[in-house]
Parts: C-alpha cells; sequence; structure tokens
C-alpha cells in the first residue's frame, strides 16, 4: 500500500485529494505501525526543516523511513519540505540533522538581484539534467509549481536530475534509486503535476 | 453570460474552470464582517475548492491564531492571508512563519490614500491604522511573512485599474513577493500592475465574472506584452 506518511506538518488535503483524483489507493498516517508495511512512500510536506525533523523523531518514524527506504529499498517520493528533509543536513533557523538519505545540505536561496524575491513563488521551467522515469510522458517544457526559501544542494551531481533557475540555480528534483524527490509540488502543478504522481505510483508498483 | 440581479456568483460554478481556464492561484477570503460570519460554511468552500483545484489556494479572513492556520491547513489551504492578526499580534507572524514556513504566511494590506501618502485599514477596511503600507510591508517581512497581498481600498471594484503608485511604492521597499489586488478592468491593467506597479502577481475577482476564455486571453494579452507568464 502506498502510505502518504502525515507529519504534521502541511498539506495533506492537497495531496491526498490529488492521489484520489488519479485513482490511487492510498493511506495517509502517522502511525508508525501502519507505515512499517509500507510499499511505497509519500513523504510531503510544508514547513520549516527543525520542525519537520522534530516531527518524524516525536512520531518514532525516523527508523522506520530508514529501514523501508535505505534497507528494503520501497520506493519513495519527498515533496517540499519532504524532499528536503531526505538531505543530510539542513539550515533553516538553525543547522539540524536530516534524513540524510541524499549527501546534500538544505540552504537559502541567495539573490543578487533586486528583481528576483524569496521566498520563490510561482511557476517554472525545469531543465532536465538526466533521464527519470518520473518525467516520463511530460513535456520538457511543463513548469511547475514552486514555493520555498531554501533549496538542496547536492555534493553528489548524479543525484541531481531536474534543476531550475531563480536567481541562481537550485535543484528542482532528485533520484537516487529508490528515492524520488521534487523541490516544486506536483499535486499543485495541474495537469503535469497529476502525470508525475501517476508516474511515481507505476515506477513504485514495476519496483516491487 | 449575463448578469442580472438574479445572478448570484457561486463558488461551484468558478471552482469547475480552474484548470481549463489555466489559473495559477486562487485567494479566498472570507469578507463576511465578524459579527455576520458563518465559518462553517466557509470550511466548506475552502474544502470544495482545495480538493478540485490542482493549484496553490491561499485562504484567508478571520484567522486570530496558530490554531486557525492549522485548521485551514487541514481543510487543504496551501497559503495563509492574514489582516488584522498582522495588526494586532504581529508576533504571530513570527510563530506562524517558525511553525509553518514562511511560504505559507501571506499578511494581506489594506490600504487607502491619505493625502500625499497611504494609510492601512483593517477589520473588513472599518479600522484605521496608524501605518503607512511600506512600512508595515517592511515590518512583516522582517517579522517573517513570505508574501504580501496588497490592495487598494480605493481601486477595490472599480475596475479603473489598479493603483500602481501605492503598488510601487510598497514592491520596491520589501524583497518578498508582492500580489497586488483591487481595480483591474482590462488586460492592460494587469500589463501595468507588472511594468509600473511591480508586481510580482496580479489577482482580479471581477474583471473575470464576464466571460469564459477571460484569463486565457488575459495570459496571452501578457505574454504578447513580453510579461513572463504561465500560458
Amino acid at each position: 500500500m502506498l502510505i502518504v506518511v502525515d507529519y504534521g506538518l502541511g498539506n495533506m488535503r492537497s495531496i491526498c485529494g490529488a492521489l484520489e483524483h488519479i485513482g490511487i489507493d492510498y493511506l495517509c498516517t502517522s502511525d508508525r505501525s501502519v507505515i512499517n508495511d509500507a510499499s511505497s512512500l509519500i513523504l510531503p510536506g510544508v514547513g520549516a526543516f527543525p520542525d519537520g525533523m522534530e516531527n518524524l523523531r516525536k512520531l518514532g518514524l525516523v527508523d522506520v523511513l530508514d529501514r523501508l527506504v535505505l534497507s528494503q529499498g520501497v520506493p519513495v517520493l519527498g515533496i517540499c519540505l519532504g524532499f528536503q528533509l531526505m538531505a543530510k543536513v539542513g539550515y533553516e533557523f538553525k543547522e539540524e540533522a536530516g534524513l540524510g538519505w541524499i549527501d546534500a545540505r538544505v540552504i537559502k536561496l541567495e539573490t543578487t538581484s533586486e528583481r528576483i524575491r524569496i521566498p520563490h513563488v510561482g511557476w517554472n521551467d525545469c531543465v532536465h539534467t538526466k533521464n527519470s522515469p518520473l518525467f516520463s510522458g511530460i513535456h520538457e517544457e511543463a513548469l511547475f509549481y514552486f514555493t520555498h526559501s531554501y533549496h538542496m544542494e547536492c555534493f553528489d551531481q548524479r543525484d541531481v536530475s531536474v534543476i531550475s533557475f531563480h536567481g541562481q540555480q537550485f535543484t528542482a528534483a532528485v533520484q537516487k534509486s529508490n528515492i524520488f524527490g521534487t523541490q516544486f509540488h506536483p499535486e499543485k502543478s495541474q495537469l503535469y503535476g497529476l502525470s508525475l504522481l501517476r508516474n511515481f505510483c507505476t515506477i513504485a508498483k514495476e519496483l516491487c | 453570460m449575463f448578469r442580472s440581479k438574479l445572478f448570484t456568483p457561486d463558488y461551484r460554478y468558478t471552482a469547475n474552470f480552474v484548470d481549463s481556464w489555466s489559473i495559477d492561484e486562487i485567494v479566498l477570503l472570507d469578507i463576511t464582517r465578524p459579527e455576520k460570519r458563518n465559518p462553517e460554511l466557509f470550511y466548506t468552500v475552502v474544502s470544495a475548492f482545495s480538493r478540485k483545484c490542482f493549484v496553490p489556494v491561499c485562504v484567508g479572513g478571520g484567522v486570530r491564531s496558530l490554531d486557525d492556520f492549522k485548521r485551514y491547513l487541514d481543510l487543504g489551504a496551501d497559503k495563509i492571508a492574514i489582516g488584522t492578526m498582522a495588526i494586532q499580534q504581529p508576533e504571530m507572524i513570527s510563530q506562524a512563519a517558525s511553525r509553518f514556513g514562511s511560504q505559507c504566511v501571506v499578511v494581506s494590506i489594506d490600504a487607502k490614500r491619505d493625502g500625499e501618502s497611504y494609510r492601512v485599514f483593517y477589520n473588513c477596511g472599518r479600522d484605521v491604522t496608524s501605518w503607512q503600507p511600506e512600512d508595515l510591508a517592511r515590518r512583516v517581512e522582517d517579522l517573517g511573512a513570505g508574501e504580501i497581498l496588497l490592495t487598494s481600498i480605493d481601486r477595490d471594484g472599480s475596475l479603473e485599474g489598479y493603483d500602481n503608485e501605492l503598488n510601487s511604492i510598497v514592491s520596491r521597499d520589501v524583497t518578498i513577493p508582492v500580489i497586488v489586488c483591487g481595480g483591474a478592468g482590462k488586460w492592460q491593467d494587469f500589463v501595468d500592475g507588472f511594468t509600473i506597479g511591480g508586481a510580482d502577481a496580479v489577482a482580479t475577482t471581477n474583471v473575470y465574472h464576464f466571460t469564459e476564455t477571460s484569463i486565457k486571453n488575459a495570459k496571452q494579452f501578457l505574454h504578447q506584452k513580453s510579461i513572463n507568464v504561465r500560458l
């Protein structure tokens, strides 16, 4: 079963609504024992990095997620904060260790131009740096919806699948074997976003 | 569609067209005066919109606590607009930003011309503050707000175009995105909102009530005028 991990931060209804719309069976829960049996995972989230990690720890989910993703190879899709939490460390408000699945750090977007506003809010282009099945069948010029002030800086460029630009280049999507993540919100990116979620569910079925 | 006295705007009508009209984002504000407010009804509207619309939804109206933030987010909102709370309990901006992230906190500033400058109003435009909009905008940016929704009370509903003097005063003083609202009546008004007003996004209500292809045409027009929009 696809599990949407509810760790108390952000818009569960958005992601669940999108999954229902495309006809995917899922369970949205924060229950450790249910998550334990996941065949694939979506880690959504909107909010601050330290709060995200604190909530995951409080719910006792860190070791469960580690085992599923790292040992069992369960496919996972991180979205926005859920994507950022997969990094080794974050620097939002304070230094905080992340889940550490991706060799990366999460730092503030920097801009030198007055015309470039932070947070980066809105629809933006994507540049594909490698083929990822997550984007299969999705038009290369498709725009996705972003809203963030921090970005993931990957130390191993092989993990990066999509980049985008907002005052600076940043990571828009990653893939490292069974680990997928997007800085943008597929559940808020209309038809292309729904296609991406559908692709993830297809990949998840094939991998299991 | 013809507007007559019998026509009552219905959110369910609009919600059906969000995808096909290529709307980028939706702002839902409960502007009912506090004494007449029916929160349950508004929750239904928020929930119906967020369920059907796969674009970001910003919700506001009557938000006074972090619990109100949480309630709207649970209903499917992506960001929360606050007005009165930003004036009366500015410290809540920082608390909300640290709990939900800055991108979630939109401060709605309603301003009205006051001689040579502008003045901020709150409580559905009934109470005046000592704030000038650009000062309040800077203050809320410092406190951690992620966006500003700037409404001109004078122009709201007028279809005379945005108050771009107000817009440029505010947008040049902050580094967070400014959404301008109030007064758009024709496509050129959107262009002026970006080029003269310095807006990062333009919002509108009335101008879209009239035709089916409004939004696509408006965005095509912006594209022709070299404004970078999603078509």
